[in-house]
């Protein structure tokens, strides 16, 4: 097989056939490349690629495999695979935008974030950096400072938000595999719209450090990818507490690796799966609840259950958000707001100025909630519920219409990823078609804490059912 | 918050902090402290006691260790 007709497979496949020697590690990275030049005028998911690096790691990547440490390298999970991350992650020697105009004027850092580390340790190959709402405050990634990423399904429609790029970039074919950042939201929304799989792992799960914060209290990172065995891949590639000298993640729990790889076959047999009622179906649009109802009735879901306190905890979120965020921006807020995003610059403004005692309050509402949340996980070990409360909107689409609710887009379209990340859980948000008649939507599979190795095995049980996939868009 | 509070706390709180809203900036920074303020009503709603803990936690910083 070709390195261009690779690059419509999975990462896992990429990597095999690098281990195999059907193509080099510098050829799959050329023709990712070649891909990224060929469709990003129209997708705008890139805004830096790095192709002397990418070429000069994938040329090291081949010269070790025909060296004497060789089989070593062949048992690496990533190998020669391209990826490309969100511009919040440090990459040596480039600016770390956070989606920004301000940051540019910044020093670029001297090392790589941990997670692209750790990925580049695992074989693969960073590409680029990609687009994202300003500070990772929105969920459209319209971005009036680098232009809007368009959804590669639709390039008329917005990729969603704020990993926009992220998304766009896996659903484009240009790169098998990004990363990205979730806080309210901002992994689960672009993988929803952009239909690839994304997982969101429970909170202090991955090391942040060499990230861009939005909120440090709520700020997730994880990966995007064509297929839910790639997720597993570089999750289990970015496990593991951070040793050795340097700055660590304060907000990560430093746990030992917990590794799912292996037990993605294991299936759904005996998982008892809830599907989220109440406000979940009350905020969806009919493809929503039509993706909801095929992932649930393919895993023999019929029992409904609500989440107590769900209002309140999307409204702790908010807030936490709206406050943390603003603050961590106050000197630039003071200085030159007229340098800030349009769509979200008024959202920070008035976050700064939140009574204190509103987020403490906050806080302690988060904590109550999580505990009502953890009784429910006493009877279910999975939760379903929709990523977005519709398919893709129009670029430039101010309102849109929830279940006869007239609502912004912009806050809006993660209002059933919100409620879940307050409280810190793992979701793997699968790819649904059919439910829409032109577009995908995603469904978010949950489970408690630190079980991550659940929501990816019933994705993958869902991809080997073909109820979920993730197809390369034809972007003709 | 009637939205005369909201407009006296804003121009208030924003001079305090130095915060200076231009005119073009002041309505939409009011529209959004109107939303976060229907969302602080929804979580005063919420009866907590006050032995209710925050979901904050905070880990000593122990110094680095010497090098034997």
């Amino acid at each position: 097989m070709s390195a261009e007709a690779l690059l419509k497979q999975d990462a896992s496949a990429m990597a095999d056939a690098v281990r195999g020697g059907t193509v080099s590690a510098v050829a799959l990275v050329q023709a990712s490349l070649d891909r990224i030049a060929a469709t990003d005028g129209r997708v705008n998911a890139f805004t830096a690629v790095v192709r002397e690096r990418a070429l000069r790691r994938a040329a090291q990547v081949d010269a070790s495999l025909a060296s004497d440490k060789g089989m070593r390298t062949r048992e690496l999970p990533l190998l020669g695979v391209p990826f490309a991350v969100k511009n919040l992650f440090d990459i040596a020697g480039l600016a770390t935008l956070a989606g920004s105009k301000i940051e540019r004027e910044h020093t670029p850092p001297r090392d790589d974030a941990a997670l692209v580390r750790r990925l580049e340790s695992a074989g693969a190959v960073l590409v680029g950096a990609l687009n994202m709402d300003e500070y990772a405050y929105g969920f459209t990634t319209e971005n009036s400072h680098v232009g809007p990423c368009h959804n590669p399904h639709d390039l008329t429609r917005i990729a969603g938000g704020s990993s926009g790029g992220s998304g766009a970039a896996v659903a484009a074919g240009q790169v098998p595999l990004t990363l990205g950042s979730d806080t309210n939201g901002s992994i689960r929304v672009p993988s929803s719209l952009c239909g690839v799989f994304g997982l969101k792992p429970t909170f202090g799960r991955l090391p942040r450090t060499g990230s861009f914060p939005f909120v440090s209290s709520l700020d997730h990172l994880g990966p995007f990818a064509r297929s839910a065995r790639d997720l597993a891949l570089a999750y289990d590639a970015m496990q593991g507490p951070e040793g050795g000298p340097g700055a660590h993640d304060p907000g990560c729990a430093q746990r030992a690796a917990e590794p799912v790889a292996g037990a993605l076959a294991l299936g759904t047999q005996g998982l008892r799966i809830g599907v989220l009622g109440g406000y979940f179906r009350q905020h969806a649009q009919p493809e929503a609840l039509t993706a909801v109802d095929a992932v649930a009735q393919a895993l023999g879901a019929s029992r409904t259950v609500e989440l107590p306190m769900v209002e309140a905890g999307r409204a702790a979120a908010f807030l936490i958000t709206n406050s943390e965020g603003a603050a961590l921006h106050l000197p630039d807020l003071r200085r030159r707001a007229q340098d800030f995003e349009p769509l979200s610059r008024d959202r920070f403004l008035a976050g700064a100025l939140l009574p204190a005692a509103w987020v403490a309050r906050a806080q302690r509402v988060r904590r109550r909630y999580a505990e009502q949340v953890a009784r429910v996980f006493e009877h279910f070990d999975v939760l379903l519920a929709a990523a977005t409360p519709s398919a893709a909107t129009p670029i430039g689409a101010e309102f849109f219409e929830i279940n006869g609710h007239r609502l912004p887009v912009r806050p809006n379209m993660g209002l059933l990823t919100q409620p879940i990340s307050c409280v810190g859980l793992p979701v793997c948000a699968v790819p649904v078609w059919g439910a829409h008649p032109d577009l995908p939507i995603g469904v978010q599979v949950i489970a408690a804490p630190w079980r991550e190795d659940l929501v990816l095995r019933v994705a993958a049980a869902l991809e080997s059912a073909g109820v979920v996939h993730a197809p390369v868009a034809a972007l003709a | 918050m009637t939205p005369q509070e909201i407009e006296a706390y804003v121009d208030a709180s924003s001079a305090a902090l130095g915060l200076r809203l231009r005119t073009d900036h002041r309505p939409g920074v009011l529209r959004y402290f109107a939303l976060a303020s229907e969302f602080a009503a929804l979580i005063d709603a919420v009866p907590l006691s006050e032995r209710d803990e925050p979901a904050l936690s905070f880990a000593p910083v122990s110094p680095r260790e010497k090098e034997q």
